[in-house]
């Protein structure tokens, strides 16, 4: 159950929403739906009996594609009459099937009308969220077996069709079984709700029977856990934690139509169950250790998308590498620019950033000849197309205008680029991890092309440009009065100079001199920074700084991660491991499923991690989150043909191994014993 | 009339006979170009970045059907193939990756569609 009572099942990127009885009924604003491919197929799917509505007793996940609600008639409050009760089982597939089980508790027979109303808007998501009015023509077509809704706006069209196994009386509005159910017997039907037109995706040949679907997805889920590596410690609520992790990664898992049936993760359930490149490189990054295939189908699916052009309403230009891609109609009539977007400025260094750690885990450097082309193509990006403030660093600023988005880096809220005392800067902007990336990329890039091009000249240049950035970086970004570096330059070249977990980013990269590493992760842990849970994205002190701000005083898990790893990569075991400890801690309040972000409120103030209001959970990089703190603490790192295991492990988590772990080496298994005082590094920060 | 921009479509692609940007692509599409009823078909076959072009009328896996004018703005990149085909202007059975990869060889105007 998500947090706002509503339930919710998927596959792929179908997926239902309902109330807790099972029913669907949309208002042209709300959440609630069949929907795949960006588009609501279904918003109306209410039950009554005798014409009234259900009352649910309990609800059942069983797996992330199928549900049970246990519901009786009636919507009283008080006490009700269960002389009937009432059991929707309900699976995603190409659409979803529900068995639908009416239970006679009495000694007579009793006769009913059981009734299904059925409708749908046909709503591309974005309009739900912004309400949109429709232009397009409705239509609803009846025979005997079968409803069907449609929508149509010139040769764009969508359709749902409705049947059932036992015999029902369709018209327009829905479906009608009069019934008799026996004393202490049963009646039950199936219906399927499938979809019917879709241009996109439409598998070939006929659909699986719901029972075939269904056991193949149990089966599917079952190897994918079985193919991780096992994690055992003294601490339950981590082995909690981690199997959360696995099974969220599982449903997070989306096959865009050409990958042939392979999966990447899709950047969040329900709204961003799509490909998005940033977060899939992400999480493709965190999940190395644990499910090295997606970072395979990520860079390929990424690579075939690639930008070739320049195309000023979709912010693409030849080497980018895709933002957001979506099949609703806004984009299919090009509202949107979604098909796809291209306005991301750190998803093209972090490709190249990918496939050289994809390769260092895996060993598969025909993936790295596969996408040569690819890579260049990325790499070129970043000093052709990037160089917006015509310095040498990589900037953004949209060119569509309208639909764009403004800030193209991580934190994409509109105020979450400010100086120390809240002003926002112009554009274009150079935000400082944008310079760690191509950095990191590049000197990925020179090992690719010695170890896969066999490009000794490009090898050569790349390390020679990498090595003129970090100096450059180093003077241009480094805050000489706050011992850190700024969040970005502004237009006019000057420093904008407030203190963000954007440096963590910086260490990972590999960009921070190293005289000045000490400094930036003293700041880190630092009162301003450090919650106790967790980094902070803005700073405690700073113009703009809110504990409930989106990115401008929350901690996000997944940035902690990166920022976990980046202290490792400067050697500063201790306060990684203090790190892990905070968010792991945390997510013991969220049941193991960290959320997108939490408030940025001091630990001791509030005792438990608050949860930042959000309508996507599980997301896919706060799920991949774990997995990369499991790494950080291990101090898993692959050297040549083999793994490094350094552990500083927090000392509250006493024994951990982590065995099976996939790479080059076959499998390896990994051990660690918690001696970090973890309590000291997080006090030492006063 | 205005000039035929389809068959000096197939004609450059077959004069290209390789393209990197292909390498990693293998299948055969048929095109199918309606035209006032009549169904014109091409051919495209790309095996590791090889290809060839013919009228044959052969099976294909993939098969990417759409009217003249729809597909002659796509061939000269004056048509976003991707949102064409999510508005069923361009309608695709088979392969999605296909017209994707194939696309990518499209020459855009600058400023885009």
């Amino acid at each position: 159950m998500s947090d706002d009572g509503l339930i919710q099942i998927l596959h792929g990127n179908t997926f239902v929403v309902s109330d807790t009885n099972g029913d669907i009924d949309a208002s042209p604003t709300d959440a609630t739906g069949l929907f795949t491919y960006d588009t609501r197929f279904l918003s109306k799917w209410v039950l009554t009996i005798n014409g009234e509505r259900m009352n649910a007793l309990s609800v059942d996940d069983l797996q992330y594609f199928e549900t049970r609600f246990f519901l009786v008639p009636g919507t009283g409050t008080v006490y009700i009459d269960a002389k009937l009760s009432v059991i929707r089982r309900r699976a995603v597939g190409h659409g979803f099937h529900e068995e639908l089980t009416i239970l006679n508790h009495e000694d007579e027979p009793v006769e009913l009308t059981v009734r299904l109303d059925a409708a749908s808007d046909f709503a591309d998501l974005f309009e739900v969220k912004d309400a949109l009015k429709k232009k397009g023509r409705y239509s609803t077509e009846v025979d005997r077996k079968k409803l069907v809704l449609s929508y149509d706006r010139q040769t764009f069209g969508r359709s749902t069709a409705i049947t059932a196994s036992e015999k029902a009386q369709i018209d327009e509005q829905g479906l009608t079984f009069e019934i008799s159910v026996p004393g202490h017997g049963s009646w039950s039907t199936g219906i399927d709700v499938s979809i019917a037109r879709l241009v996109i995706g439409q598998p070939l040949g006929p659909p699986e029977t719901p029972e075939h679907a269904q056991r193949r997805m149990r089966r599917d889920l079952d190897h994918w856990l079985d193919a991780a590596p096992r994690l055992e410690c003294d601490w339950d609520a981590l082995k909690a934690t981690y199997h959360r992790s696995l099974v969220d990664l599982a449903a997070l898992r989306f096959s865009p139509p050409i990958t042939g049936g392979r999966s990447l993760p899709a950047a969040g359930l329900p709204w961003f169950m799509a490909l998005f490149g940033r977060d899939s490189i992400l999480t493709s990054l965190q999940s190395l250790p644990f499910a090295p295939e997606l970072a395979a189908t990520t860079l390929r699916a990424l690579g075939d998308w690639q930008g070739v052009g320049i195309d000023d309403f979709r912010d693409e230009d030849p080497g980018r590498i895709v933002h957001e891609m979506r099949y609703g109609e806004l984009t299919a009539f090009e509202e949107r620019p979604h098909s796809p977007y291209y306005g991301s400025a750190d998803a093209t260094p972090l490709y190249v950033v990918l496939l050289d750690e994809y390769e260092r885990w895996t060993g598969d450097r025909a993936i790295v000849r596969e996408l040569e082309i690819e890579a260049r193509a990325a790499l070129d990006w970043i000093d052709q197309y990037a160089d917006l403030q015509h310095n040498g660093y990589v900037a953004y600023q949209r060119r569509n205008e309208d639909t764009g988005l403004e800030n193209q880096c991580w934190k994409d809220s509109w105020d979450s680029i400010s100086f120390r005392d809240g002003r926002l800067p112009g554009f274009p902007r150079a935000t400082c991890e944008l310079q760690g990336y191509a950095y990191d990329a590049k000197l990925r890039g020179a090992r690719l092309a010695r170890i896969a091009w066999k490009d000794e000249e490009l090898a050569t240049r790349l390390e020679r440009e990498a090595a003129e950035l970090k100096r450059r970086f180093n003077r241009d970004f480094w805050v000489e009065d706050g011992q850190y570096f700024a969040l970005a330059l502004d237009p006019h070249r000057a420093q904008v100079d407030s203190l963000t977990s954007n440096n963590g980013h910086l260490l990972w990269s590999g960009i921070v001199d190293k005289s000045k590493a000490k400094a930036v992760a003293r700041q880190l842990l630092g009162p301003r920074l450090f919650s106790g849970w967790g980094v902070r994205t803005l700073a405690e002190g700073e113009g703009r700084y809110n504990p409930i701000g989106y990115h401008v005083g929350t901690v996000w898990p997944f940035d902690n991660s990166f920022i976990a790893w980046g202290l490792r990569r400067y050697g500063f075991k201790e306060e990684a491991a203090a790190i892990a400890a905070g968010i792991l801690e945390a997510a013991e309040f969220f049941d193991g499923r960290l959320p997108e972000a939490f408030g940025g409120y001091e630990r001791g103030e509030t005792r438990y991690p608050v949860q930042y209001p959000t309508a996507c959970s599980p997301q896919a990089w706060s799920t991949g989150t774990p997995l990369l703190l499991l790494r950080t603490m291990l101090g898993l790192e692959p050297q040549g043909e083999h793994l490094i295991v350094d552990p500083a492990l927090p000392n509250t988590i006493g024994h951990l191994e982590l065995l099976d772990i996939p790479g080059r080496w076959g499998r390896i298994d990994a051990f660690g014993r918690g001696r970090v005082d973890v309590r000291r590094t997080q006090a030492r920060r006063r | 009339m205005s000039p035929d921009r389809t068959a000096p479509f197939f004609e450059e692609l077959a004069r290209r006979e390789y393209d990197p940007m292909l390498r990693n692509a293998r299948g055969t599409a048929r095109i199918e170009i309606v035209d006032q009823g009549k169904t014109e078909r091409w051919l495209v076959t790309i095996d590791k970045g090889n290809i060839a072009v013919s009228r044959k009328n052969a099976r294909a896996e993939t098969t990417i059907r759409a009217d003249r004018k729809t597909f002659e703005k796509a061939a000269t990149g004056r048509l976003n193939v991707m949102a064409a085909t999510l508005r069923g202007e361009i309608v695709i059975t088979g392969d999605p990756r296909f017209l994707v990869q194939l696309q990518r060889l499209i020459p855009r105007p600058s400023g885009g569609p």
